[in-house]
C-alpha cells in the first residue's frame, strides 16, 4: 500500500518530470498519475488529476486513497519561499554520502542554516536558506545535476 | 597585524641581510633596550636563525631555519594581502576546518592556515586526503572575492595555473591539470585543490582554498592503496626543496594571478590552462545525470566549463563523473 509521503515523492517527481501520465501496479493495486500541462505555470503548481483504481478487493484501500487524493487535489503549495540555485552543478543535501542529511522536511531554519551543498568544476558552494521558516519540500534529488535558478527547497517562512 | 618584539626584528634582520645593522639600531626601531634585543637574538639562535656578529658593525642574518613556522612563514612572504595575516601548526584535523572558523569570525581575506601534519585532510565529498605526512605543503586560505559567486568557479582553474605556474618555476617538470584543478606528473597525482564557499545568490561572504601538494615524498611514505597514483616533487625531481619556499612562491604567483583575474576576468588565462590540459584532444567517457557519454575533449569555455565534442555537438561540463584513467 502506498503510504502519504509516497505518494507525495511520486508526484512531486512527476511534477519535476517531463513524463505527463504514471501507471503503477503493485500488490494488487493500481495507481495513475496524470499530469495537465499548461505551460505558464511553475512546476510546482501544476494541477493533478490523480484516480485511484484498486482492484474489487482492496475496498477500504480505496477509500482511504480517495480521501488522500482529494487533500492533495485542493492543497495549494504549503511554501511561500522558494530557494533556488545560484549555480549549475551537482546538488548535495549531505555533507558526503555517508552523513546525516543537512535538513529534512519539517525542519525547523534559520536564516544561517545549511540547506545543501551545490558543486561544480570542484568549488563547493554551501547554500544557507537567507529565512527563517519550515522546510516544506524538498524540490530537488541528492546529486542530481541542477540548472541555474532550478528549485530546490520550499519554505514556510516565519 | 600587530607584530611581537619578535616578529619585527625577524623583519628587519631579513630586510637586511644584505648589510650589517648594529644592536643600537635594533634597539631604537624597536623600542626595547640593547639587551632586550641580544636575548631575543639568543632566542633566534635557539630556534635555528644563523647571523653572523661582527665588532662595529653589527649583526646580519645569514640564515634560517628550515622548519615551517609563522616566523619562517612570514619572513620572505613577498606578497601585498595573502598569507600576510597567518597561522601555522605543527599539526591540526584539517586546514580547511580552522579557516572556515576563521572566516566565521572575520578573517581578513588572504589569511592563511599552514601546518605540518593534516590528521583529517580532505577533498570532495569529505574523501580523505592523505596528509599526514611532514613532507607536504597543507594549508588553506580566505579570500573575499567582489564578484558575482557565479564567477566563483574559476578561481579553481587559476588556483591550478598557480601551482603549475610555481612547479615549472623550480623544476623543468612537465606538469599538468587534469580539470579542474588536480595537479599530475606524468599522470600521477600531486597537488589537490578544494575550493568551499559560503554565498548569497549575488554576493560572496567567502571562499576558502585549500591545497595539498607532496612535496618532499619517499615512494615509501605513501600507503599501499595510493601508491601507484601519487607522486612528489622529490620523486620527480630527486631534490628536496623547502617547503616554505614553495608556499611562499606559490601565494605570490596565485596572488598576481588572482588580481589580474579580479581586473581581466579569466578569457587571458583560458589558453594557459589549456597548455596544461591533461588529455586534450582525446576522448572522454563521462556520466551526467547517470547517464554515459564521450566525446573529444577540446578544451573549456571562458566560464571554466570542460567542452566535449560529439559529432559536432558540443557538451559543457560543469560537474560530471569523468573516467580520467
Amino acid at each position: 500500500m502506498f503510504t502519504i509521503s509516497e505518494l507525495k515523492q511520486l508526484i512531486e517527481a512527476l511534477d519535476q518530470s517531463t513524463v505527463n501520465e504514471l501507471s503503477l501496479e503493485q500488490e494488487g493495486q493500481k495507481l495513475k498519475l496524470k499530469k495537465q500541462m499548461t505551460s505558464s505555470m511553475a512546476p510546482s503548481q501544476h494541477p493533478l488529476v490523480y484516480q485511484a483504481s484498486p482492484e474489487p478487493q482492496s475496498v477500504p484501500i480505496q477509500t482511504q486513497q480517495e480521501e488522500e487524493a482529494t487533500d492533495l487535489n485542493i492543497s495549494e503549495p504549503a511554501y511561500d519561499h522558494v530557494l533556488k540555485s545560484p549555480m549549475v552543478g551537482t546538488f548535495y543535501l549531505q555533507a558526503s554520502p555517508e552523513s546525516e542529511p543537512y535538513v529534512r522536511v519539517g525542519d525547523v531554519i534559520g536564516q544561517n542554516t545549511t540547506l545543501c551543498t551545490i558543486e561544480a568544476m570542484k568549488l563547493f558552494n554551501e547554500i544557507e536558506a537567507e529565512v527563517d521558516g519550515e522546510i516544506v519540500e524538498i524540490l530537488a534529488e541528492n546529486g542530481e545535476l541542477v540548472e541555474y535558478n532550478q528549485p530546490l527547497f520550499g519554505i514556510k517562512t516565519k | 597585524m600587530v607584530l611581537s618584539n619578535r616578529e619585527r626584528l625577524i623583519q628587519l634582520l631579513s630586510q637586511n641581510m644584505h648589510t650589517y645593522v648594529s644592536g643600537q639600531w635594533l634597539s631604537n626601531e624597536l623600542g626595547i633596550s640593547r639587551t632586550a634585543v641580544w636575548k631575543q637574538m639568543k632566542h633566534l639562535e635557539e630556534d635555528g636563525y644563523h647571523f653572523k656578529a661582527v665588532p662595529n658593525k653589527g649583526y646580519r642574518l645569514i640564515d634560517m631555519p628550515d622548519k615551517v613556522s609563522e616566523n619562517t612563514l612570514f619572513w620572505g612572504m613577498d606578497t601585498r594581502v595573502l598569507g600576510q595575516t597567518l597561522e601555522y601548526h605543527e599539526q591540526v584535523e584539517s586546514t580547511q576546518d580552522i579557516a572556515h572558523m576563521r572566516a566565521r569570525e572575520n578573517a581578513p581575506e588572504g589569511y592563511l592556515i599552514v601546518t605540518d601534519s593534516q590528521l583529517k585532510g580532505r577533498g570532495r565529498l569529505q574523501r580523505r586526503f592523505q596528509s599526514e605526512n611532514k613532507n607536504g605543503g597543507w594549508f588553506s586560505f580566505i579570500l573575499r572575492p567582489d564578484i558575482p559567486p557565479l564567477h566563483a568557479q574559476k578561481l579553481t582553474l587559476i588556483t591550478a595555473i598557480a601551482l603549475i605556474r610555481t612547479i615549472k618555476q623550480k623544476t623543468t617538470l612537465q606538469p599538468q591539470i587534469k580539470w579542474p584543478n588536480d595537479v599530475l606528473i606524468n599522470g600521477r597525482k600531486l597537488a589537490g585543490i578544494l575550493t568551499e564557499m559560503q554565498a548569497e545568490q549575488d554576493r560572496i561572504h567567502y571562499m576558502v582554498i585549500g591545497v595539498g601538494i607532496n612535496i618532499n615524498h619517499r615512494p615509501d611514505e605513501f600507503s599501499d592503496d595510493i601508491k601507484d597514483k601519487v607522486t612528489s616533487l622529490l620523486i620527480e625531481t630527486g631534490d628536496h626543496f623547502k617547503r616554505r619556499h614553495f608556499i611562499q612562491d606559490f601565494l605570490k604567483n596565485f596572488e598576481a594571478l588572482y588580481e589580474a583575474f579580479l581586473k581581466e576576468g579569466f578569457l587571458t588565462f583560458k589558453e594557459e590552462w589549456e597548455q596544461s590540459a591533461f588529455r586534450l584532444g582525446e576522448e572522454l567517457t563521462y556520466k551526467k545525470n547517470k547517464q554515459t557519454f564521450s566525446g573529444t575533449f577540446i578544451g573549456i569555455h571562458e566560464d571554466g566549463a570542460l567542452v566535449v565534442e560529439k559529432d559536432g555537438i558540443k557538451d559543457y561540463l560543469y560537474s560530471a563523473e569523468i573516467d580520467w584513467f
